[in-house]
């Protein structure tokens, strides 16, 4: 029985935490501000009653900003069924819960405990800081670490941003470590709960999981059930801003899958690229 | 010949690069104004109905919306008639207009900080900013062109573009079944109930 239990704990465990962790595209729902110019706001030339192709200095092959980021999606099939398994399952469990957790709450109550996961998170960021040789960055991780862990109350707070030096540091995970030391995405995998991912970062979650204080209880707690508090904790924590993310990526698409492959794609590749 | 060639550089260099300079302060400028615009609009609105109505016309006025759905179809807009171009543009505008407006949380303000502008190509300049909200900070491009003035004709958040989505969608779409199925797919898409 020993064997099965801890085998349940650590695989409910890994899920939770690594919900937290899921690499939904834009992690942040963003606002955008609608934006653009234009003088004298020509109502002639608004969009929807002008002739396209009177739009000057256009030449559709030279947009190569624009042409389809490509991954490897053999298992597409699969790929879509999880898809839809993940996304009924977001719609009758994690939202639920996710509303229950918003109301409960207050909105600062719940800004100071996603500080306090974020700022936990710091062995993830230094390590893989680290391991692509960002030793500046992991200085500045360390840093920010101290300042808010102890002028910040634990992590309450985000302290940290009151120096513009420690502003916008850029994410650090496994996946992203891989993808510096040359290692393409492989292929393109929908996880079960989890969403998005590929090949590689699939195998870096596993990385960040074992590099984040919030489930070190589950490898080293014993059998003691607290040490399902903080990864539970965690996925809960987590769960308006993934699947605000996950929606936004969602909302008026064509393809809902491909929507959110294609922009799961082109995000990785930008915080690569950071 | 080659002093010739020197000498013109010499010459008009300084002028090209004021040029360049003039534009991205130029587009910059329209950028600012826009948003500015979008903002006071939704500070104003009571609730999402009002923000939605009222954005659209907005919108309109300062993204291209036909360069937009032409680079979202991709190289087989070519091939669609004018009347299938002119559908297809109204049917996109109709989801960015929706897609922009639900961004919005009435009472909501963003904090916007423009950092830096760049022309990576002749008649067009990328703007990006940093878009505080909700607590979260986000890079956010806007890349504009001059046509008619300069107009918004792609936005990418944190590295995704919503042009380069779009085309990643239909783009298959047009494949399997040309410009009549890419027609069909937007107007599935704009009477989704959202």
């Amino acid at each position: 029985m020993k064997t099965p239990l801890a085998l349940s704990r650590l695989l409910i465990g890994a899920a939770c935490a690594l919900l937290t962790q899921c690499s939904i595209p834009g992690k942040k729902s963003a606002t955008v501000v609608p934006a653009a110019p234009t003088a004298a706001a020509a109502p002639a030339a608004a969009a929807p009653t002008t002739n396209p192709a009177a739009v000057p200095g256009d030449d559709l092959d030279a947009l190569d900003d624009y042409a389809v980021i490509e991954i490897s999606d053999p298992l597409e099939r699969v790929n879509r069924g999880t898809f839809w398994v993940n996304d009924k399952m977001y719609l009758v469990l994690f939202r639920p819960l996710s509303k229950g957790y918003e109301k409960v709450l207050p909105k600062r109550l719940r800004k100071g405990i996603d500080n306090v996961f974020e700022n936990a998170r710091y062995p993830v960021r230094l390590v893989n800081c680290a391991l692509q040789g960002k030793f500046r960055r992991a200085g500045l991780e360390t840093e920010k670490f101290v300042l808010n862990t102890v002028g910040g109350l634990g992590g309450l707070l985000r302290v940290s941003e009151k120096f513009p030096s420690l502003q916008g540091i850029p994410e650090e995970d496994t996946g992203k470590t891989f993808a510096t030391w040359g290692l393409g995405h492989g292929v393109y995998l929908v996880i079960p709960f989890l969403g998005p991912s590929s090949l590689r970062d699939g195998v870096g979650l596993i990385g960040d999981y074992a590099l984040n204080p919030a489930n070190w209880g589950v490898f080293w707690g014993g059998k003691h059930d607290w040490t399902m508090i903080p990864p539970s904790a965690n996925t809960l924590r987590a769960l308006p801003a993934q699947l605000s993310a996950y929606d936004e990526a969602k909302r008026d698409s064509i393809d809902p899958y491909i929507a959110l492959r294609s922009a799961y794609v082109q995000y990785r590749e930008e915080a690569v690229k950071k | 010949m080659n002093f010739r060639l020197t000498f013109a550089f010499a010459v008009f260099a300084p002028f090209l690069s004021l040029t360049a300079a003039t534009s991205l302060e130029q587009a910059q400028a329209r950028l600012r104004s826009a948003i500015d615009e979008v903002l006071a609009l939704a500070d104003k609105a009571k609730d999402r109905a009002t923000l939605v109505s009222r954005i659209g016309p907005v919108l309109e006025k300062h993204i291209s919306f036909a360069a937009m759905t032409r680079r979202a179809v991709g190289p087989g807009w070519r091939t669609f008639t004018p009347d299938q171009q002119k559908k297809a543009t109204g049917l996109f505008s109709q989801l960015v207009i929706r897609s922009y407006s639900n961004k919005f949380t009435v009472g909501e303000h963003p904090e916007i900080s423009y950092k830096s502008a760049a022309a990576p190509a002749s008649g067009r300049v990328d703007v990006t900013t940093t878009t505080t909200y909700q607590g979260n900070r986000y890079t956010v491009i806007y890349r504009m062109e001059e046509a008619e003035g300069w107009r918004t004709t792609d936005v990418v958040i944190e590295g995704v573009s919503m042009v380069a989505n779009y085309r990643s969608q239909l783009d298959p779409v047009y494949k399997r079944g040309g410009a009549d199925a890419v027609l069909n797919s937007l107007t599935q898409s704009v009477a989704n109930p959202q």
